[in-house]
């Protein structure tokens, strides 16, 4: 128990940067680099988090913002199953475990707004915008979820989901607004780098820019650890310690694994603009209404 | 009987009314008879009896409202103080309706009979109008609210009281436990009328056209009233009639929790695209009824107890929204108190200037947004659980737009309090923070809101205790399986924050904002405009606000066509001095333009013959004309007499 908490948090807190940089290895492969070294995202932000930064307000909450999102994101990220253990066991629910991803967003946007800069601004309503079209989608998958597993407790929709085709399609829509939430390419439109210098970030640097870039590989690897414990877990039905490691261990690998088509599908897209992302999302709501419907007729 | 002690310090702030200073006296004696309302309702059990011929009844709900009254009447009252020397009017007129409006909904809490009911809340929607109008800027917003009311909330509710009257005989029959004994066809009438007036003073589609532009003219210590407190007595209305005194229907039950759901909808989506602050949180006092409504609705509709789940998380809801949409309000009020400006786009870089304001406004606006451990999260999410686990396409969907509003909520809050207290402002440098009583009352609400979402069993019990949920409050609050534990959950982010802000402290030095060097622009000009926020959003939902005008045209319509017709009908009492430029379309027309009354029409030929008379006779005394003109009636009569 102890010793699978103490994994869990060597997870979550290792993890996340490292997937990153076997992102950008992927990435330079399909490119025809060589790229860098797979701890490099790792390098980057011992770096960062050594150098002064730029403080461009007088806003005290300007320098508050980025723990709050890193703590959000730890939480959030330790709300979910590692193998047999929760480590924290203060709401194993669908709702609460959103809310707090949905907190990291928060913290962003605040971050963003506090500045007077234009292209802060700009970012972190897109930011808000990608949240507004992704979460009706998310509803509905809470929506089929619970009624299919009977409740909005992950650990009893993992124990009761029984396969319907109104599953297999609420599974591909939660994996599609996981995306859009972790704002991969094509959706990285409120940072987008490029065209905003960074979004939310674009007046952050050093120490701060930091905790900011730390906060958000936490909360991109939650999202897929969650996706991955809804697929891997109701297959392995944890009864003893060995089916316990069995299980966290076919997450980790399923997330090393899936990283790699999420790097890949980055590298061959290009950014999609805000109204064209709302309107495909707004879209898929109306498409995913007639799911919702089958959901209750038992299909 | 200590429930006499609000209403004595009422009516003394009512005296208060013939002070040199009425707005501080009567506000002050305001805000001692609501702490002293919040006083009893830690003290009083649920009881029945009378107060001063007046027959009470107190039960767990009467005093979850009287929590929710007295919270919002000490801050709104105290805020008052400061607040009203800015909108100067007849002092005494103040005085005596803003206790009376407390007042009012006080007694509707406590009383036992339905005749009552409807007189004290005849007399919550007068003083409410002559609160709103204050100011007398713009009067047709308030007399639209008055027509409204009268169509909406006073007919069905004189019908409802005709109805019953007809069946029980007698007007003190008219009790709520006597309501139980009526035929079901006149139960089915007393279920549509009650509802259509809950219905629209709480604002629910299609009836919410009133709120915005109501909530806007009105000063904000009386929006902040009227969100926090008085939408809250339509929604005890409709628990005291369909929960306690009919027998609860479930098709009623299910019909509120599709309103409520619709109301949510309409209400918030609307709301994101405003850009003046207190339109803005007058259109999600309709979202947020929209959420109270659905809670309460699946409470009617279900038995188990994911019903009463539903019935706590409505209620609990209603609670919630009163504290942070009334601390939303005052903050409101506060930066158009300091700056003259209610609209988002012009403002701006207030953080720095208006620390405390900003703070509640900021804490006020996590909580509506329903961001844990606020008291926000924990209503809504029980909403959520108890439509997602109920089993029922319809009740779940409502879940489903209420998670999706929550978002909506929290991108119109993040637009609300960045574009007042987010970035710098050179134009308003010298802005300073308002007086402390108006600050403290921000900071109570706001810091309830925190305190509660973080202790929720301190309501809890309270609000539990009438409903029976299946609910329990230790270190979690649990229902079944479900449970969340707002206290660690706060715990651990401050501690994991703080902990990294200590171990990574942030250093650096100052600059100013990178502008890639375009210089020409005016730093005050270099963001997004409140406005601007979420354009490319709101013109891809652009269906949903066609359909949404739609709906608010049929209700406005209704009301237009009342206002015309009372126009109309006017017209003839009240002449208007005709000139060929006057035009009459509106009832603040009436009062513009000069105007001739009814009795100055008919008396004014005998009033002039009488100073002609005067004149002419030379008489000293007015007197002695009135004798002389009473003889002059006297042989009229005879005459008159005598002619049949």
């Amino acid at each position: 128990m102890i010793a699978f908490t103490i994994l869990a948090l060597g997870i979550v807190l290792f993890l996340p940067p490292y997937l990153d940089g076997i992102a950008r290895k992927v990435k330079a492969r399909i490119q025809h680099r060589r790229g860098p070294p797979l701890m490099q995202t790792w390098y980057d932000l011992v770096k960062l988090l050594s150098i002064p930064s730029v403080i461009p307000t007088r806003n005290w909450l300007f320098k508050l913002y980025p723990y709050l999102a890193f703590a959000s994101a730890i939480v959030a990220a330790l709300l979910l199953p590692y193998g047999g253990v929760i480590p924290l066991k203060l709401g194993y629910n669908l709702i609460v475990f959103f809310y707090a991803i949905l907190m990291v967003s928060v913290f962003l946007m605040l971050a963003g707004f506090s500045v007077q800069n234009a292209f802060s601004h700009l970012g972190s309503a897109r930011e808000m915008m990608l949240i507004l079209t992704v979460e009706p989608l998310l509803a509905i998958v809470y929506g089929i979820l619970a009624y299919n597993a009977g409740s909005l407790d992950i650990g009893e929709i993992i124990s009761n989901l029984h396969l319907t085709p109104s599953l297999i399609v609420a599974y591909a829509i939660l994996a599609y607004s996981m995306y859009v939430e972790s704002g991969f390419v094509p959706f990285d439109v409120a940072e987008a780098e490029t065209e905003v210098i960074g979004g939310p970030l674009a007046e952050y640097s050093g120490r701060l820019l930091g905790i900011f870039y730390y906060a958000i590989h936490i909360k991109r690897f939650a999202l897929l650890w969650f996706f991955v414990s809804l697929v891997v877990l109701p297959l392995v039905p944890i009864t003893t310690q060995a089916k316990a490691l069995l299980a966290l261990l076919l997450q980790l690998l399923l997330t090393l694994a899936l990283y790699p088509v999420i790097a890949s599908l980055e590298a061959t897209n290009a950014r999609l603009r805000i109204d064209q992302v709302a309107k495909v999302n707004v879209r898929l709501f109306f498409a995913s209404i007639i799911v919702f419907a089958m959901s209750f007729l038992g299909w | 009987m200590e429930l006499a002690l609000p209403l004595v310090l009422f009516i003394l702030g009512m005296l208060g009314g013939l002070s040199k200073k009425a707005f501080k006296v009567s506000s002050a004696f305001a805000a001692l008879a609501s702490l002293s309302i919040v006083a009893l309702v830690f003290n009083l059990k649920p009881v029945e009896g009378k107060l001063l011929g007046l027959p009470v009844y107190i039960d767990g709900f009467s005093l979850i409202f009287m929590l929710i009254l007295g919270i919002l009447g000490f801050s709104a009252s105290l805020y008052s103080i400061p607040y009203m020397e800015r909108h100067p009017g007849k002092e005494w007129v103040y005085a005596v309706a803003y206790n009376a409006f407390l007042l009012s909904m006080f007694l509707i809490l406590i009383t036992s009979n339905l005749v009552w009911f409807v007189f004290f809340w005849e007399l919550m929607t007068l003083s409410s109008f002559i609160l709103i109008t204050w100011d007398e800027k713009d009067f047709d917003p308030g007399i639209k609210y008055y027509i409204a009311m009268h169509i909406l909330t006073t007919f069905p509710l004189f019908i409802s009281l005709g109805v019953s009257y007809s069946f029980l005989g007698s007007l003190d029959a008219m009790t709520y436990p006597n309501l139980k004994s009526l035929p079901s066809s006149a139960t089915l009438l007393l279920y549509a009328s009650f509802l259509i007036a809950f219905m629209a003073k709480s604002g629910i589609v299609p009836f919410h056209f009133w709120v915005p532009s109501t909530y806007k003219v009105a000063p904000s210590n009386i929006s902040s009233l009227l969100a926090g407190a008085m939408e809250k007595i339509a929604v005890f209305g409709l628990i005291r009639i369909m929960y306690t005194a009919l027998p609860t229907p479930k098709s009623i039950g299910y019909l509120v929790a599709l309103l409520g759901a619709v109301t949510l909808t309409v209400g918030t989506l609307y709301a994101l695209r405003e850009s003046d602050a207190k339109k803005l949180l007058a259109y999600h006092s309709i979202g947020q009824m929209g959420y109270i409504w659905l809670g309460i609705g699946i409470g009617l509709s279900l038995d188990s107890p994911l019903g009463a789940l539903g019935m706590f998380a409505g209620i609990f809801h209603a609670l919630n929204h009163s504290l942070f949409k009334g601390s939303l309000f005052l903050s409101a009020g506060s930066v158009e108190y300091a700056t003259g400006e209610t609209n988002l786009d012009n403002l701006g870089g207030l953080a720095e200037r208006m620390k405390w304001t900003g703070l509640a406004t900021l804490l006020a606006s996590l909580a509506i947004s329903g961001v844990p451990p606020f008291n926000g999260f924990l209503s809504k999410w029980l909403i959520y659980t108890a439509g997602y686990n109920s089993g029922d396409m319809v009740l779940s969907f409502g879940a489903v737009l209420a998670v999706f509003i929550s978002a909506v909520t929290l991108a119109s809050f993040i637009k609300f309090y960045t574009s007042q207290f987010g970035g710098e402002s050179e134009r308003y440098r010298d802005v300073s923070e308002v007086p402390l009583s108006m600050v403290v009352p921000q900071l109570i609400l706001s810091s309830l809101c925190l305190i509660i979402g973080i202790f929720p069993a301190l309501v809890v019990p309270l609000i539990n205790e009438p409903i029976g949920a299946p609910i329990s409050t230790s270190l979690y609050l649990n229902f079944d399986s479900t449970a969340f534990s707002p206290l660690i959950f706060g715990l651990l982010i401050v501690t994991l924050a703080f902990g990294t802000y200590i171990g990574l402290e942030p250093r650096g030095e100052e600059a100013e904002p990178w502008d890639c060097g375009a210089s020409f622009i005016e730093r005050d000009e270099y963001r997004v405009r409140a406005h601007h926020y979420y354009l490319k959003y709101e013109e891809k939902v652009g269906n949903f606000y066609a359909f949404g005008d739609w709906a608010y045209s049929v209700g406005a319509s209704l009301v237009n066509a009342i206002v015309r017709f009372y126009v109309w009908i006017a017209k003839y009492f009240v002449k208007i001095v005709d000139t060929p430029y006057t035009k009459v379309r509106g009832v603040s027309d009436l009062r513009k333009h000069k105007v001739m009354y009814i009795d100055e029409e008919l008396f004014l030929p005998f009033i002039r013959f009488l100073m002609v008379a005067r004149n002419v006779l030379k008489c000293p005394s007015f007197d002695t004309l009135m004798t002389i003109s009473l003889v002059l009636l006297l042989i009229l009569l005879i005459f008159a007499g005598w002619g049949i």
